[in-house]
């Protein structure tokens, strides 16, 4: 035992030293990450609805997700955020879809969290190069049906068409939107 | 003293040019090749590292007389890790964006086998001085080499360089445009290189490179 | 239990997401041991070994103990969490040692071949990375799909390393020039490997 002190006391002094100073920096680090997840949440809330003002939305849950009641600055209606995610199979795709005040038209949507391969599968966020094109073509479609994903140009008024080489991504965005829709969408009302 | 004062310098130097611990030494590969897609990436991770690098030489250089042999490899694993960690809530303090994008690349720092093998061959037999010194130089000379990569493989990937943060003046919106803009829209991009292949590919040819002109000057001198 | 799943977890991480050639997790073992055949894959036999153990057991520590002393002590799972990266190389680090004592005992030839990669197996990122994947997808958070994920990790990298050895074997003939003998040439072909392995992007999706 006094052997095993002895070789050991160092390991378990410096144990006992690094879980204090982990526990320190983590409360002291804590608020301004939980800040910073609120603040891309927030930046993410006011680009997909247009019209939001300056008072903080207020948020419930709905079967699980997320919603944020957006108010404009004269205190109406401005539109509704939901937060969706999927488990992807490369990793989560989280994202927060804009529905206008009435709920029948998609404002925007804009991917908050993914790991997708970059060049292909991220351009589900941003893709300067042709101007967002993916997160785009939701921006003004109506909510009545789910969306269906196609690799041509679209025909349908309800076809998303894919990002060339991450259909898979594409798909994965496209689920969740449908789900945001077709499953909390009608529950909207209640929350008037 | 002034003789000290020399060694440390080259000490520092070393770790930069003639040790380059990813170019020469070939360690810490994985970062190396995973997240130099961009230089924001690369620039963030060489910066944790060099932290890591630092408080890890430290700790190692000041217990240095404490430490049993056996239980070395030990302590300097709980130390990095320790400061992995540290870094990872720092990161996600104030660079939330470039972090949420280096995911479990930042954790991984932890297995570098670059930091641990700087404790292992520096710190644990040199001052403080000396073992800050080499810190310093390794972790810049990691940064460097990250750096490249990136630089290389974000301007044929996508066209420009981005930055972890607005730089007013130079780069208002977080990136610059290097190639014209017409390079992404009309798809001349070579998007292989910001994918996995092209890490590897980039990674061999530098290293190629780095070889023969060491081999130039080594036959000059 | 979702057999269907299992099979999906098990080839997206072992063929289309290759712990190697995809996530460049394991690059040193993955050059310093890739000289020949069999040596290679008794180290992927080693790293699989080490890799599914980590998996269940860093599992078990963030599910069973963090949780449990989290929410008994402090009421927040995930009030211990903080200490997750510190545990995760912990329990990395005595499983190797476990491996080693092992090996030594029972398999002393194959122990000596190892040499000094046996205990670099501890730093080998592939094995912290499959226990950080796992921490983190959505699709592992129960104990089966997670020793699928961590097994399926370690295969996918025993095949990456022995594809790599049996090109290496042929290399040693081929007049390559000077600058690139080594890492440089090693690294384009692990490029080439790699482009291969993306042509299983979109399997098991």
């Amino acid at each position: 035992m006094k052997k095993f002190i002895d070789e050991s006391w160092l390991v378990l002094l410096m144990g006992i030293g690094f879980a204090c100073l982990l526990a320190g920096a983590q409360t002291g680090l804590n608020d301004r990450i939980q800040d910073n997840k609120k603040a891309a949440l927030n930046q993410g809330i006011a680009e997909v609805v247009p019209d939001l003002g300056s008072e903080a939305p207020t948020m419930f849950e709905i079967d699980g997700n997320n919603v944020y009641k957006c108010l404009d600055n004269n205190g109406q209606l401005a539109g509704w955020a939901i937060v969706g995610s999927t488990g992807g199979f490369v990793d989560t795709i989280e994202l927060v879809a804009g529905l206008s005040p009435d709920g029948n038209t998609i404002t925007g949507i804009k991917v908050l969290v993914q790991n997708e391969t970059p060049g292909l599968g991220d351009k589900i966020t941003t893709d300067p190069a042709e101007k967002n094109f993916y997160p785009r073509q939701y921006t003004g479609r109506s909510t009545n049906g789910p969306f269906s994903l196609t690799k041509q140009d679209p025909q349908n008024p309800n076809d998303i068409q894919a990002i060339t080489g991450a259909t898979y991504s594409s798909q994965y965005v496209m689920d969740i939107v449908n789900d945001i829709i077709m499953r909390i969408k009608p529950q909207l009302d209640q929350h008037r | 003293m002034a003789d000290e004062n020399g060694s440390n310098l080259k000490q520092f130097t070393d770790g930069i040019v003639n040790n380059n611990p990813v170019l020469v030494q070939l360690l810490g590969m994985c970062p190396m090749l995973a997240i130099t897609n961009s230089v924001a990436n690369a620039l963030v991770m060489g910066a944790a590292a060099t932290f890591v690098v630092v408080m890890s030489n430290t700790i190692t250089s000041l217990l240095r007389n404490l430490i049993k042999p056996h239980v070395r490899i030990l302590i300097f694993t709980l130390t990095i890790a320790t400061f992995v960690t540290i870094a990872d809530f720092l990161l996600k303090a104030f660079v939330y964006d470039v972090a949420m994008k280096l995911g479990p690349f930042i954790p991984l720092i932890i297995v570098n086998c670059m930091i641990i093998c700087r404790a292992e061959v520096v710190a644990i037999r040199n001052g403080l001085a000396r073992s800050l010194a080499d810190a310093f130089g390794i972790g810049i000379g990691f940064t460097f080499a990250l750096l490249i990569l990136g630089v290389i493989r974000e301007l044929l990937g996508a066209g420009t360089w981005t930055f972890p943060f607005p730089i007013p003046g130079i780069a208002p919106e977080g990136f610059i445009q290097i190639m014209p803009s017409s390079f992404a829209d009309n798809g001349h991009n070579w998007v292989i290189m910001v994918l996995p292949p092209g890490a590897f590919l980039t990674l061999g040819v530098v290293i190629g490179v780095v070889n023969w002109i060491r081999s130039k000057s080594e036959g000059g001198a | 239990m979702d057999f269907g799943l299992l099979i999906t977890i098990f080839i997206g991480v072992a063929l289309v997401n290759n712990l190697v050639l995809a996530g460049f997790l394991g690059i040193c073992p993955f050059l310093g041991v890739s000289r020949k055949v069999d040596m290679a894959f008794g180290m992927g036999c080693a790293v699989t070994f080490v890799i599914t153990v980590s998996g269940v057991v860093t599992w078990l520590i963030v599910h069973g103990l963090f949780n449990w002393v989290g929410t008994a002590v402090f009421e927040n799972a995930g009030a211990l969490y903080f200490l997750k990266y510190v545990a995760f190389i912990m329990v990395i680090a005595s499983m190797v040692q476990l491996v080693e004592m092992y090996l030594k005992k029972f398999f002393p030839p194959l122990y000596e071949a190892f040499g000094v990669f046996l205990p670099l197996i501890t730093t080998n990122c592939a094995i912290l990375g499959a226990c950080l994947y796992i921490d983190m997808k959505p699709e592992t958070q129960n104990l089966i799909n997670a020793a699928t994920y961590a097994f399926g990790g370690g295969v996918g990298f025993t095949l990456a390393i022995t594809i790599m050895a049996g090109i290496r074997e042929h290399i040693n003939f081929s007049d390559v020039p000077k600058p690139l003998q080594g890492a440089g040439i090693t690294m384009l072909v692990a490029g080439i490997l790699s482009l291969a392995f993306m042509g299983f992007t979109g399997i098991g999706k």
